[in-house]
């Protein structure tokens, strides 16, 4: 057994990927890891990232799987389990090795168990994807730059960035990213961009609200307030559709 | 541009209260069937599996900003509180409120886009004209790219109704009551006639502009989300049978794409109206959204689910397990070989799984423990369906038996849903007969006292 010590980074699982194919590694005998832990009579390989790797393997998913899978996959390494880089990378071996149909996806043999596993990571960031692009909420500071706190459990700012970019370009807007300390920044008309919580620090923005932003939040209030039917209340469905962690960022339960 | 002035000016905030009050029971709150990218200069963009913003108290979603462009109404429709007999506080917004919330509450991210209806003001026609002239607005000053819903208003004028297909995403004209008798009992300024008028033309209108899309890609879409209507159920004394077979034709024949039932709030006292002792007919509703969903997405067909002789749903089993236990000729089915068409009707077997199964046997053999993973809800399956021949747990193909376990699975089955063991059955055997004796319990039996 060899074990590929790699950063939780797609850069770093990639390269693990990388070099895992270049010593023509025999995948049933390969693992990769994200964490210290030690197996007995394992062998371990620490990997440093590497840029040019990463983007060959990005190219090769690409070409073989297809864009969707390709997203799949990247869906599946922003989750935050550790055993991701493992099922990714015996998913991704899967797929090279077997024949695949023209139609046929990289996840469609889900009773193979990390290919399963790769896929309900995928699934389960997928959702919540789908899930802040609706309940992110913007609030606008006193310079007119709308700002947003949110607290995912999968790392997903830069697939909302880019779902934010494309609905709103003449838009400034800062997407904070509470559970890792990361901010996704887009000036108006240009290219978004991540940035670390140190990094910003050094710039200063101004963190108060603007008047009209308080007078728009009361009127969602009561818009919110008067759009339920009395007569149909029913408070354990709404959490159901609109779970309690994501309500604590939102401004109609504030 | 003009618009009516009120008398006394009424701030935001009351207005919004009361016109979204009266917009409430609209149901049609969906913001799919596009998929529009931002064009890099104006506001929006469009995602074709819609989106959802926030979830009131009642579980409904708010997906769009849902409002009357006024609630004063010269109609008198028993069921409804906008009625003009009814003395309700009024209100009318002015097009460019409308825009600048819309555009303030979008760029916050709290709508996907506007859902814009309205009470009639004076005249069908001049209602119309006040809502193409605000979408006009937010489409073409404000330059709003995201989704708008708009009500085609019966009777209005037919070139008012194709110049908002333009500028609209999603149409839909309600057809309020599934059957005329009731519509002329409960709304007697509405006529079936003038309902369907609009929806054909809209039907039309859309044929039309896919000949043109294919001649000319940049020709304006027209209405490219589709139209969808609503009924009120409990109203009138239709039956099941009777909606479900209104709403199978108004997909067939209008091409909808969606059909929303809304069970009856009674908010008006009127003779003519039912009296509704346990709230509104919410469990009706859900089981017609159920049959709704076999309609378009599995297959069925309306007769197949209900008949004359049986014109109402069952109370305790949906409209799929129903079929399936009037059905056991049909079944088991086996997942390793069944057409995907055949896996659609088996109970617990979705639309995504049934995907999922034909992707995934092609390079492997399914078996229970696969079916779980790929999202298979055993608890409703495992009485129709054999894995290489084999059922889950020895169960009988037995229409009483099944149903038993149907509507109470979570006591009756015997065996914990992982352990796949089959044990002897012993005289101590119940449904809930997990549960290993706890100490305590052993000592007390050994020593005779339980």
């Amino acid at each position: 057994m060899l074990v590929y010590q790699c950063e939780d980074s797609l850069e770093g699982i990639f390269t693990a990927v990388y070099n895992a194919y270049e010593e023509k590694r025999e995948p049933a005998d390969t693992m990769l890891s994200l964490e210290e832990e030690l197996f007995l009579f394992a062998e371990y390989r620490v990997v440093e990232p590497d840029p040019d790797r990463a983007l060959k393997v990005m190219r090769t998913l690409k070409r073989k799987f297809g864009e969707d899978d390709y997203m799949r996959i990247c869906l599946s390494l922003s989750a935050p389990d550790p055993a991701k880089a493992q099922a990714v990378y015996q998913t991704i071996a899967a797929g090279l090795a077997g024949k695949r149909n023209l139609w046929g996806s990289l996840f469609d043999n889900l009773s193979n168990d990390y290919v399963h596993q790769a896929f309900s990571l995928a699934r389960g960031a997928m959702n919540e994807n789908c899930h802040l692009r609706g309940f992110l909420r913007f609030q606008e500071l006193e310079g007119g730059i709308l700002y947003s706190k949110i607290g995912p459990k999968n790392n997903i700012l830069t697939f909302l960035m880019a779902h934010f970019a494309d609905r709103f370009p003449v838009e400034n807007f800062i997407i904070y990213d509470d559970t890792r300390n990361l901010f996704g920044v887009h000036p108006a008309g240009g290219q978004w961009y991540l940035l670390t919580g140190t990094q910003i620090l050094e710039e200063s923005i101004d963190f108060e609200l603007s008047d009209r932003e308080r007078q728009y939040q009361e009127l969602f209030r009561h818009f919110c307030h008067k759009i339920a039917i009395k007569d149909r209340k029913n408070l354990k469905l709404q959490r159901n559709m609109l779970p309690l962690r994501f309500q604590e960022y939102m401004v109609e339960f504030n | 541009m003009e618009f009516l002035a009120t008398g006394q000016e009424m701030s935001l905030m009351n207005k919004l209260g009361i016109l979204t009050d009266a917009a409430k029971y609209d149901v049609a709150c969906t913001s799919s069937g596009v998929d529009r990218k931002g064009n890099g200069k104006s506001m929006g963009n469009c995602v074709a599996a819609g989106i959802c913003h926030s979830f009131s108290s009642d579980g409904r979603c708010i997906s769009l900003l849902k409002i009357l462009l006024t609630n004063e109404c010269v109609y008198d429709c028993k069921y409804c509180m906008n009625r003009c007999s009814n003395d309700v506080p009024r209100a009318t917004f002015t097009p460019q409120e409308i825009c600048t919330l819309t555009m303030e509450f979008y760029r916050r991210n709290y709508i996907e886009g506007l859902f814009l209806s309205s009470g009639i003001l004076k005249s069908p026609t001049f209602t119309m004209e006040l809502i193409y002239r605000t979408i006009w607005l937010l489409r073409n000053k404000y330059g709003f790219n995201g989704y708008i819903h708009v009500k085609a208003i019966p009777g209005a004028d037919a070139e008012l109704v194709r110049r908002t297909g333009f500028l609209a995403d999603r149409m839909s004209v309600n057809l309020e009551l599934p059957t005329a008798e009731g519509l002329r009992a409960l709304a007697p300024n509405k006529h079936r006639k003038n309902i369907l008028a609009p929806m054909r033309q809209i039907q039309n209108g859309i044929h039309a502009n896919k000949e043109e899309l294919v001649v000319y890609r940049n020709a304006p879409k027209f209405v490219s989300g589709g139209q969808s209507t609503q009924m009120i159920i409990g109203a009138t004394q239709e039956n099941d049978y009777q909606i479900l077979n209104v709403a199978e034709s108004l997909y067939q024949k209008f091409e909808l794409k969606r059909v929303f039932y809304s069970a009856f709030v009674k908010v008006n006292e009127d003779k003519l109206l039912p009296t509704l002792p346990g709230g509104p007919p919410l469990l009706r509703e859900h089981r017609l959204y159920q049959a709704d969903w076999l309609l378009r997405f599995y297959g069925f067909k309306a007769e197949e689910l209900l008949d004359e002789k049986r014109p109402f749903f069952n109370v305790l089993l949906d409209p799929k397990e129903d079929w399936a236990v009037r059905h056991l000729e049909q079944f088991p089915v086996e997942i390793n070989r069944a057409p995907y068409d055949t896996l659609l009707r088996v109970p617990g077997v979705g639309v995504k799984s049934a995907m999922r199964i034909v992707a995934a046997r092609k390079s492997a053999n399914l078996t229970f423990s696969d079916l779980k993973k790929i999202g298979v809800v055993l608890k409703r399956a495992m009485f129709f369906v054999t894995c290489n021949g084999r059922l889950m747990y020895p169960v009988k193909l037995e229409e009483d038996y099944i149903v038993r376990s149907l509507t109470g699975a979570k006591e009756r089955i015997q065996f914990g849903s992982d352990g796949m063991t089959y044990r002897q059955m012993s005289l101590f055997d119940t449904g809930s007969f997990g549960r290993e004796p706890s100490r305590t319990e052993r000592i007390a039996a050994a020593s005779g006292q339980l």
